[in-house]
């Protein structure tokens, strides 16, 4: 019986992907499980960082751009922009065509610029991204001019970004569900989506006419697979024995708690990568008491013993933060580590200097009569990592080292949305995905700014993040968002960072060419992966 | 007849309102959940009101959406940005396929181990009603959980996740049938045993029925009414059940579907389940009653 199963074991997991994972033969397809469900597969329309690996199988976007923050070309194979930073000039490739056979040129660009403009097509990419977008004119078969009504450095990487997907005009016409987007929205990327089946998986074949990947890929020509398939398998354990038992080759998102599993199966490979953007933080808001007062403020993140309670929650695979921005990013201000947390005693002193000196029945410290309550507040869909674990360790600690009584309350979206509008929190977590760190900055710091939730103003930040947004030069804005890191993180003290978000990929030994967008830290898209030795 | 199709419009409406309003006064509105946790300006909040018409009074609003429904139009998928008619269309098959197999194992399972087991030594009995109690009180999540690692993951006998043939199908219906097999397991046999005690059983032995034989013909039918109430109403929640198993076996359908739409207050998807809920609710209870008189021959009349 137990030789039995043994041979059942060997066998059965070749049996059940078919020929698929033939192993060592030239087998050029690929299942690979994701965790998370795309809401769209229209580029234009793109708002989870978790799928960038899907929109670049099937789009290229007109740039691209390292992990040290330069731009290369794409889709445009050169790009001028003008001393007053308001026109850009770009020159696309000759050589490209779309899935359904159109020519690339830049009408195309142009149309795909002005899609954007139609009411109701994507109102926040109007209205954040090409805020400064004024006009695109066809100045010859493939050369474009673009004039902005300001200055926006931030307009390379929207250029890049999967929002600057290219989308063949007639099917941007035609397709049946543009917003959806789905197998009748084309594209020029590696592959062609060509079956979506939402709740279960989706389809690509290999693209052959493929001949124009992003500087820094691989290798060139078209990609290596003659088709991938991406199981949407929303449960991590599942993901994870899907894996071992050959059912699948790759997965991305594998918890903590696997990760020694993986580590130890010689057969499987790990990989990792930290996220650019912003890191995962807790952002305190100074509307009113009590993280009106700084001292409360840094009496909370010195009560934190940060290290300890990230390996009990992520078991040591997690990356400690210490600044809004996240350490991928070439604008992150590594002079802030060390700056803060795990100090009791500092914590109890700054506590008591601002007039939190009684204590109640149950321990927590008092001022007046009233209990030093603080309160989170997070919308349920967008608690991931383990973030609610997280806040129940945070809030022992602060309990037990400094006698602050911190509320976790997870809504559904609606009461979350509103206890927000309504000011009824004192703390709220954030991290953001931008590929440009900027672009958070800009949208969380300045007075008045859509996700300022600290309600922080500092007329120095928002001077230092508009001189940022007007320059294309990199040094220079480096230097002005590290200024606004110090000032947020270290002088006023309105955000306490945690850690790093981070992506996974475990895959069979057999699969090679995996890694991730440089951009982003998310997985890449399959152009450079290939199975055998 | 006319009567049931009334009272069947009746309870739809009914629905149809009840989830509006629910929805309606949760907190928070419809403008937060189209703007999700993206940029939040003054702009991009008035250009999702007049793209979506929320500018109307919500009366308004109500009856233009009774108006589209009755002319068979769900609306369009806040989240998904698709009709919401396209997207059940493409989940509804699935979902149904999922829980009738269910539904029929846990029927086939039930009957088997009640059959087998009513009128038993006590051994027996204590052996089956463990193994249902068990099965009820599982998390499906659980139980979905050591089906997978022992047959999918250790074994390899069955395909882990998609919708493709009958072997994928297999390990999820158990998994959201074992429930509904315990509750019925102990609903039937309960039923079997007080009709063994009657005096007909007497007289069918007396007659020199075998005991299988008095099980199957006779009290068979008896204890089939009490189970069939039970399984048309453990039938209506599949649906609930679904909703982890899909997820978990990375299987389309409904289930999916509406936890999504839920977490994502999707306004216009929410109704259309609560909708879909309400008829397979209308139809079960409508076979139920066909059931009943083909059970029990006094109640046709």
């Amino acid at each position: 019986m137990r030789r039995l199963i043994a041979a059942a074991l060997l066998l059965l997991p070749l049996a059940a992907c078919g020929a698929q994972a033939a192993p060592g033969a030239a087998a050029a397809s690929l299942v690979w499980a994701i965790e998370t469900q795309p809401i769209t597969l229209n580029p234009q329309q793109w708002a989870q960082n978790k799928v960038r690996l899907l929109v670049f199988n099937q789009f290229d976007a007109l740039l691209s751009r390292a992990a040290d923050g330069s731009f290369h070309p794409w889709l445009a194979k050169a790009w001028q922009v003008s001393a007053d930073g308001r026109t850009y000039t770009l020159d696309l490739r000759e050589d490209v065509t779309f899935h359904d056979g159109t020519r690339f040129d830049a009408a195309a660009v142009k149309a795909n610029l002005d899609q954007f403009q139609v009411p109701g097509y994507n109102a926040a990419v109007a209205a954040i991204q090409l805020h400064a977008f004024d006009r695109a004119e066809v100045t010859g078969p493939y050369r474009l001019r673009i004039t902005l009504k300001e200055p926006d450095a931030l307009f390379l990487d929207f250029l890049a970004s999967p929002y600057a997907g290219q989308v063949s005009p007639k099917s941007l016409k035609n397709a049946k569900d543009l917003k959806f987007g789905g197998p009748d929205l084309v594209g020029t990327g590696p592959f062609i989506l060509d079956r979506y089946v939402q709740g279960q998986e989706i389809h690509y074949r290999r693209n052959p006419a493929y001949a124009w990947p992003p500087a820094g890929a691989a290798h060139q020509g078209p990609a290596h697979l003659a088709e991938i398939t991406y199981r949407f398998l929303g449960e991590a354990a599942v993901r994870v024995g899907a894996l071992t038992s050959g059912q699948v080759q790759v997965i991305e998102g594998v918890p903590a708690t696997e990760v020694a599993l993986i580590r130890k199966d010689p057969r499987l490979t790990l990989k990792t990568s930290l996220n650019s953007g912003t890191a995962y933080s807790y952002y305190f808001n100074t509307d009113h008491p009590p993280f009106d007062d700084r001292r409360v403020r840094e009496a909370f993140r010195a009560a934190v013993d940060v290290d300890a309670v990230l390996k009990a929650v992520y078991q040591g695979t997690a990356t400690r933060a210490w600044s809004i921005v996240g350490q991928k990013s070439p604008f992150y201000d590594a002079s802030l580590e060390g700056s803060f947390g795990g100090d009791a005693a500092k914590a109890n002193a700054l506590l008591d200097a601002a007039g939190w000196t009684g204590r109640d029945a149950e321990g927590y410290r008092t001022k007046d009569g009233r209990r030093l309550t603080v309160r989170e507040v997070a919308s349920a869909p967008f608690v991931r990592d383990r973030r609610d674990v997280l806040s129940q360790a945070v809030q022992a600690q602060v309990k037990q080292r400094a006698g602050i009584d911190f509320q976790v309350r997870i809504l559904d979206q609606g009461a979350a949305q509103k206890a927000l509008d309504d000011g009824a929190y004192e703390l709220f977590g954030n991290s953001r995905g931008d590929s440009d760190a900027g672009a958070a900055l800009n949208l969380i710091l300045p007075a008045g700014a859509a996700i300022n939730r600290t309600h922080f103003k500092d007329p120095r930040v928002d001077r230092w993040l508009a001189a940022a947004s007007a320059t294309s030069d990199q040094a220079e804005r480096k230097d002005l968002y590290v200024k606004a890191q110090r000032a947020a993180v270290r002088e006023n003290a309105v955000v306490f960072p945690l850690y790093v978000p981070a992506d996974q990929i475990a895959a069979h030994g057999s699969v090679q060419g995996l890694g991730f967008d440089p951009a982003s830290g998310t997985p890449a898209s399959a152009y450079d992966v290939r199975t055998g030795t | 007849m006319i009567k049931r199709l009334a009272t069947g419009l009746g309870v739809l409406w009914a629905a149809a309102t009840a989830a509006y309003l629910a929805l309606l006064l949760a907190p928070g509105d419809t403008v937060d959940i189209l703007v999700g946790d993206g940029p939040d300006t003054p702009e991009i909040r008035a250009r999702i009101v007049a793209e979506w018409g929320l500018d109307r009074p919500e009366i308004v609003q109500y009856l233009s959406y009774l108006w589209r429904l009755l002319h068979g139009d769900l609306g369009r998928s806040y989240q998904l940005q698709r009709g919401v008619g396209e997207i059940l269309a493409g989940q509804a098959g699935p979902t149904a396929q999922l829980t009738l197999a269910a539904a029929g194992a846990g029927i086939l399972l039930a009957g088997i181990v009640a059959v087998g087991t009513a009128g038993r030594g006590r051994w027996w009995r204590g052996a089956a009603s463990a193994a249902e109690l068990v099965s009820v009180s599982v998390p499906p999540f659980l139980i979905g959980i050591v089906l997978l690692t022992v047959f999918s993951f250790t074994l390899g006998w069955f395909p882990v996740s998609g919708a493709e043939g009958v072997r994928a199908l297999v390990l999820p219906a158990l998994a959201l049938g074992l429930p509904l097999a315990g509750v019925l397991g102990q609903v039937l046999r309960g039923g079997l045993e007080r009709a063994l005690e009657q005096p007909f059983a007497v007289t069918a032995r007396a007659r020199g029925l075998t005991e299988r034989a008095l099980v199957v013909r006779h009290a068979l039918r008896h204890a089939l009414i009490p189970a069939v109430t039970m399984a048309g109403w453990f039938i209506g929640t599949l649906l609930g059940g679904a909703v982890i198993t899909e997820v978990l076996f990375g299987r389309p359908g409904l289930g999916q579907v509406a936890t999504q739409a839920v977490s994502g207050r999707d306004l216009p998807v929410v109704m259309a389940v609560v909708l879909l809920s309400a008829v397979v609710y209308v139809a079960v209870s409508t076979l139920l009653d066909l059931a009943y008189r083909l059970i029990d021959p006094r109640i046709r009349g």
